[in-house]
């Protein structure tokens, strides 16, 4: 693939964002193929050089954040005519409370994803509480004269140590495993709206 | 490597790239290799946020034809260079106590 090529299939992908930081990055990146082949490197190993475009465009949409692409959206999106901006006002009672409940209820989902997580932890904290207040009663009991309870009370102590360290590794992952998911979730949202004009 | 240290260090040592004279992207880079591996985009990333932290000036000269960025380390940046030096007199002091069994066991 040649400079030009290169330089050509990036805009194709990055198309969607705002056409100055298309420009500034595409100048960038031909300024730096210009430099190797300067530095004696043919014009197809400069552009191999630079690295997938996949990639580079991957890692540009996630450095912009969905702000500035929703804005690009609305400004290149072609004008409404008169009747079509009745009909939006008109329908505006449905279809802007439509589109609240749905915003609504992905939020709400999200939070309760959240809850869970929370609640998980809620159970990872009880268990070692259970552990220490085992470990507590044993000594009561024992001090008591009740050796039996004691060391029955020793035992659940120590299962509730063993449950709880299960738990905070469950936890630990589930928690990092979400917020994969969310970051996930915002490339994909964000490219939602630059894959349109792709198509 | 933690990714927020990878970072704040990256940031410096680009800072450091351009603190003698000013540079330009592929010199920066090539400059960084021995120390540190950075692809062009992670490079763009960090300029644009150095930029915008007022530590370093971008201009367009001319070159061999064409045009070309170089960059220019403000008062900011230098200080940022600074400040990192303390920094890290504190942290290698922390390295040496964390260490500090493990040359007396050898």
């Amino acid at each position: 693939m040649n400079k030009q090529e290169f330089l050509e299939k990036l805009r194709k992908r990055l198309s969607g964002l705002p056409q100055e930081d298309i420009n500034e990055r595409l100048t960038f990146y031909g300024e730096m193929i210009d430099d190797r082949i300067e530095d004696g490197l043919s014009e197809t190993e400069a552009v191999e050089q630079i690295g997938s475009i996949d990639n580079i465009a991957e890692q540009v949409i996630a450095d912009t954040p969905v702000t500035k692409i929703a804005k690009e959206k609305i400004k290149t999106a072609r004008r409404l005519s008169a009747g079509e901006i009745v009909l939006l006002v008109l329908g505006s009672p449905i279809w802007l409370s439509l589109g609240i409940a749905l915003f609504a209820v992905i939020f709400s989902l999200y939070i309760s994803l959240w809850a869970v997580i929370i609640s998980l932890w809620a159970v990872f904290v009880s268990f070692a509480a259970c552990f220490i207040g085992g470990i507590f009663a044993c000594v009561v009991f024992i001090a008591g004269g009740n050796a039996v309870s004691g060391i029955a009370m020793l035992g659940a102590g120590l299962v509730c140590a063993g449950l709880s360290v299960f738990m905070f590794y469950g936890c630990k992952a589930i928690t990092k495993g979400t917020l994969i998911l969310t970051k996930k979730t915002a490339i994909w949202i964000k490219n939602c709206f630059i894959g349109k004009e792709i198509a | 490597m933690d990714i927020q240290l990878k970072r704040g260090l990256l940031d410096v040592c680009v800072l450091a790239a351009i603190k003698n004279e000013d540079s330009y992207g592929y010199k920066i880079i090539k400059d960084m290799k021995p120390y540190i591996e950075l692809t062009e985009s992670t490079l763009y990333t960090i300029l644009k946020r150095l930029e915008n932290a007022d530590m370093l000036t971008v201009r367009t000269a001319e070159h061999g034809g064409r045009l070309r960025k170089y960059y220019h380390i403000t008062e900011t940046g230098l200080k940022r260079i600074e400040e990192f030096k303390n920094e890290w007199k504190e942290i290698m002091a922390i390295y040496r106590f964390v260490t500090k069994e493990d040359d007396e066991n050898e």
